[in-house]
């Protein structure tokens, strides 16, 4: 097959076997080795933050994420829900379709194939295997392999060089599992090698990051999730079929996505609190992109999601259909992390783990600016030109009541400041939005803006428990450099670990000191508090802060967070205690 | 194999391995030195060394200058300790419903260390013995009817019970002191002085117990700690009446005598196994020895031990003494001892016509003085202090503990657990550097458990009465800090 030409159809006719297989390995080729030019212009953003200090960048830009597309959609036989196959069959869509999968028929567009260097793949330190010791030396490695051993996914390394590692990470799972019983976790020094089975799918962390048991097995589970986001459950049928089967070349060319996620794991509280988070807007804007969302659910969409990066502008769902907060952040990521998304409309297969992990959605997505994106989740493989539809319906009511001009506006403006905690909860109304705040307290807050806020609270981060949403603030001078703030959330993630543990928790509040931070969590049935503070900080008057925060949040959450048609009339005022 | 199926029905295993043995295939069976249960099949014997010395070597791809420590599964722990180079002890626990989250790595990790400890402690180093007898005979006899007479203390019925969430306001490894009044400590130094001098030009070291705690030494930290340790499992006057009721902050107040085990009748002595209960005995003269009965049947003087002390680096013969509750270990250096038992007699001779009077006025006053076994309970706190570096530790009275919810028990163990591992972290960030920690929770059953480390000391404390809010919970600490700690815990 020539991958400059691939077959425009989306969703094509299901092909014979044999054919599909080829077509399959084609593909997946293409995906890996052979990536069409436009993939490689992404802007490279080396944030050089993650888990190791030393050389491990991340790109927040994919590019083999698009062509992979391909590689997944043209599943094998049996891949996808039985029941769809004879669904498949639909209009060719128009070359316009934008269909990830079909990327590499715009080299001809593209006239600059400059950067066609394996970027993702330097990030892979695809030189490395387990006899290097930089590989050896890495703080976070995660592996995927298939329960007779073959790798899937290395982070750093190429896979087909671990080959012999990934055989002695099976061994020692499958010796545990065949005495009935499941390895958790091994820990030697500030090592720990965490172990996940998934059927025939065995996911493996070892870090030196001192990240607790619990928030790195939410981190293996959430690379599952990515997993069957692109592939979903039915791809076990393929090892029922064959133990032996070799599923990176259906996952060829999604490195970026799961590098984007493990990139996330060290910056998105989403990860650790199986929560959202919104865009703050002001409610009548929200309200004016919600109804147009709404309105399209209604006519047969399953959800409809407008998001601005990570952040959740408004999403819909039809009737009883709820979205998992788990599922949101490994769409978004998908989305994110696949340059292809951002450059035309697409419409891909992909699969809410949280939602349905056995069946494919067909996913609308198009991008109104670099920021701001509709995803349209529907059943129908065919909707495409129903979805283009909505879209425009859509984009026209965001345009009309400048919804776009507010979303941008938010992005650079509307952040929570711990600097803007008012000094008296009264005097903050509900409808003022947050930055009128900061003017009003900024002259009597200006000695401890070199410190934080008041009382040396110098972050938190708060959920709300119905809403399934979080709202963090801005990180102040003290905790201004990426690591500092990587440090900070792996203390949250502890923190949380500590609060929510299975056997004795949820605890009701929680004060931790040490040489970095003064921590405190709170945990109601209506929301959960976690903030920092100065380590110097004055225990009463943390507690104090706490409150007002908590106070501030309240005062602000018209803004802040999105209300659903039930949650809208759902009375939020509750009793507040003091810790 | 199988991990789940072992063969001792509690599912516990312990093994000792070397990894320096056995190295060619089908040898592998040399490698194992000791393993509880004896009756376990071989297969699964290797089976379970086999995963061990996997994890071991993988571990060190990544990890080459930190020991494996655990192996968490779903129904199993298993924990880990090198105690000597390449020598490695491991402790199995099955997990059920009831005691899934029961232990506390580190305190099954205490107990392989104890066992090492006391092991080298009367038999010297494991490898020393290796080398002495390459076939390891002499290391595996050693070693069985040690650790065999060792985990005796932990029989429950029938099955092996190690310390689970319940004792999370213990700390193995640490000596428990009794505070004695000023007059009384000059009484208790002017007796060490006496005991010091029982040989005449060499100064012997002693250990002064009253009960179950310590009252005076003149060893290091380390050695104090292993002597101590071996006194109140055997030698202190509960101990050595373990029917008799009595309490202990180490342990339960009923104890199991160890029962017949598969070699004690082919009288060995005590110096062959110091663990042995039924051997030892309080003879008329005031000293405890080895089962006279079956020594004078034979027609032999009851042989005195000889301890290794590793930080004292000395060999050294113990003399136990015993007055009413006062138990006194007098130590002589084996070096300066040419004429053996002989000298012994001699030592002990000296040691009564020069120490008596001082012994039994001691006796007395400590007697006088004695709370009792609430003596340092603290009405409304339940804690445990600790100071790491002295090997010390004070808790309040198990009775007293026991009195706390289930919820708050599992609490505190979950919180202690998250303290190991900041220690640790600690420790390998900067060793000379002591970093302070405090974490205060009040649990769903409305109990505050909290851990604070200050100055390398670490005071843990369960408060079912401590107040609806986080300040009254932290004003009853800092009362407790200033009150029985010197402020050692206090903010300011």
């Amino acid at each position: 097959m020539d991958p400059h030409n691939p077959n425009p159809t989306p969703t094509d006719a299901p092909s014979p076997p044999a054919e599909s297989a080829a077509r399959l390995a084609a593909l997946s080729l293409r995906g890996t080795r052979d990536l069409p030019p436009d993939f490689h212009t992404a802007e490279i953003h080396d944030l050089d933050d993650d888990d190791d200090d030393d050389d491990e960048g991340y790109l927040t830009a994919a590019s083999r994420g698009g062509s992979s597309t391909s590689a997944w959609k043209e599943a094998p036989e049996g891949l996808h829900d039985d029941d769809k196959d004879g669904d498949d069959v639909s209009q060719p869509s128009p070359s316009s379709s934008g269909y990830a999968g079909e990327r590499g028929s715009s080299l001809d567009d593209d006239p600059d194939p400059e950067p066609a260097q394996d970027w993702p793949r330097d990030k892979k330190h695809l030189h490395e295997d387990d006899a290097s010791s930089s590989w050896r030396k890495r703080k976070k490695h995660f592996f995927i392999l298939s329960n007779s051993g073959k790798p899937i996914y290395s982070r750093y390394g190429d896979e087909h060089k671990l080959a012999g590692f990934s055989a002695t990470l099976q061994a020692i799972i499958s010796f545990v599992e065949n005495s009935g019983d499941h390895i958790k976790f091994v820990r030697a020094g500030k090592h720990q090698i965490v172990f996940l089975v998934k059927g025939p799918i065995y996911l493996v962390c070892i870090s030196c990051t001192e990240e607790s048991y619990e928030g790195l097995r939410g981190q293996l589970e959430l690379m599952y999730g990515q997993l069957l986001l692109i592939l979903t459950k039915s791809v076990n049928r393929c090892f029922e079929k064959n133990p032996r089967f070799d599923m990176a070349t259906l996952l060829g060319g999604t490195d970026a996505v799961f590098q984007s996620l493990i990139h996330a794991f060290s910056w998105n509280p989403a990860t650790f609190l199986h929560a959202y988070t919104c865009l703050p807007l002001a409610q009548s804007t929200r309200q004016a992109a919600s109804a147009v969302l709404q309105d399209v659910a209604d006519s047969g969409v399953l959800f409809v999601l407008l998001m601005c990066e990570h952040k959740v502008i408004s999403l819909v769902g039809a009737q009883k259909a709820t979205l998992h907060p788990d599922d949101i952040l490994l769409l978004a990521n998908f989305i994110l992390s696949s340059e292809s998304f951002r450059t035309s409309e697409s419409f891909v297969p992909i699969c809410l783990p949280r939602y349905n992990p056995m069946a494919y959605l067909h996913a609308y997505v198009h991008f109104f600016d670099e920021h701001t994106y509709v995803a349209l989740l529907t059943t129908r493989s065919d909707a495409f030109y129903d979805l283009k539809d909505s879209r425009a319906r859509i984009q026209n009511v965001l345009l009309k009541s400048n919804v776009l001009i507010e979303v941008q506006r938010s992005l650079h403006e509307n952040a929570l400041c711990v600097e803007d905690l008012p000094t008296d909860p009264s005097s903050q109304s509900a409808s003022h939005p947050p930055e009128s705040s900061r003017d009003m307290n900024s002259q009597s807050l200006s000695s401890e803006m070199a410190i934080g806020g008041p009382g040396g609270l110098w972050h938190f981060i708060y959920k709300s428990v119905y809403l399934d949403q979080f709202v963090s603030s801005e990180f102040p001078s003290p905790i201004s450099n990426k690591k500092q703030q990587k440090r900070l959330y792996k203390a949250y993630q502890k923190l949380y670990a500590s609060m929510h543990d299975k056997a004795t928790g949820p605890h009701k509040t929680q004060y931790r000191r040490d040489e970095d931070y003064v921590l405190f969590c709170w945990i109601t049935q209506d929301f959960e508090l976690y903030a920092a503070f100065n380590p110097l900080a004055d225990k009463t008057q943390a507690i104090k802060m706490c409150n007002r925060v908590c106070q501030w949040v309240r005062d602000l959450e018209n803004e802040i967070f999105v209300y659903g048609e039930s949650a809208l009339s759902w009375q939020y005022h509750r009793c507040w205690g003091g810790i | 194999m199988g991990l789940s199926s072992a063969a001792a029905g509690d599912g516990t295993q312990l093994c000792v391995f070397d990894l320096r043995r056995g190295q060619q295939e089908g040898q592998e069976l040399d490698k194992i030195l000791f393993f509880h249960p004896a009756d376990c099949p071989i297969l699964l014997q290797l089976s379970v060394i086999g995963l061990c010395e996997g994890i071991v070597t993988f571990t060190r791809i990544f990890s080459p200058e930190e020991d494996c420590e655990v192996i968490e599964s779903e129904k199993h722990s298993h924990v880990f300790y090198q105690a000597e180079t390449d020598i490695w002890m491991v402790l199995v626990v099955e997990k059920n419903k009831e005691n899934e989250l029961a232990w506390r790595c580190n305190a099954l990790h205490g107990i392989l260390k104890e066992a090492h400890s006391l092991f080298a402690m009367f038999h010297g180093p494991i490898r020393t013995l290796l080398d002495r007898q390459p076939s390891a005979e002499l290391a595996r006899g050693h070693l069985r009817t040690f650790i065999t007479d060792y985990l005796s203390d932990f029989n429950v019925g029938k099955k092996l019970q190690f310390p689970t969430y319940r004792d999370s306001l213990k700390e193995r490894g640490t000596v428990q002191m009794l505070t004695v009044s000023r007059e009384v400590a000059l009484d208790v130094q002017s007796l060490t002085t006496v005991l010091g001098s029982c040989l005449g030009n060499v100064t012997c070291q002693s250990l002064v117990l009253f009960e179950d705690l310590l009252v005076s030494t003149t060893l290091p930290p380390d050695d104090t700690l292993n002597l101590y340790t071996y006194a109140v499992l055997r030698l202190t006057p509960r101990a050595l009446y373990a029917n008799a009721s009595s309490w202990s902050y180490l342990r339960k107040g009923t104890s199991v005598s160890a029962g017949p085990t598969s070699s004690s009748s082919n009288g060995t002595t005590a110096g062959e196994r110091p663990l042995l209960r039924d051997n030892l005995s309080k003879g008329k003269d005031g000293f405890v020895a080895a089962d006279f009965a079956a020594t004078e049947a034979r027609g032999a003087v009851p042989l005195t031990p000889i301890l290794w002390f590793q930080q004292a680096e000395e060999r050294m013969y113990l003399c136990i003494y015993q007055h009413k509750s006062l138990t006194i270990l007098l130590l002589v250096p084996a070096s300066s001892l040419i004429n053996g038992e002989e000298g012994i007699a001699h030592v002990k001779k000296q040691m009564l016509e020069n120490a008596s009077q001082k012994i039994v006025t001691v006796e007395q006053k400590l007697t006088r003085g004695w709370g009792g076994e609430n003596a340092y309970h603290v009405s409304g706190y339940r804690y445990l202090l600790v100071d790491p570096e002295r090997r010390i530790s004070r808790a309040s009275p198990p009775g007293k503990v026991t009195t706390l919810a289930k919820d708050s028990l599992l609490a505190l163990n979950m919180l202690r657990q998250e303290v190991d591992l900041e220690k640790s972290r600690y420790k390998r960030g900067d060793p000379c550097h002591d970093k302070d920690f405090e974490a205060c929770i009040r649990t769903k059953n409305n109990a505050w458990v909290i851990a604070k480390i200050s100055r390398g000391r670490e005071l843990y404390m369960a408060l079912e009465k401590g107040g609806e809010t986080l300040l009254y919970a932290s004003t009853a600490v800092e009362k407790f800090s200033n009150r029985y700690c010197e402020g050692a815990f206090s903010t300011d």
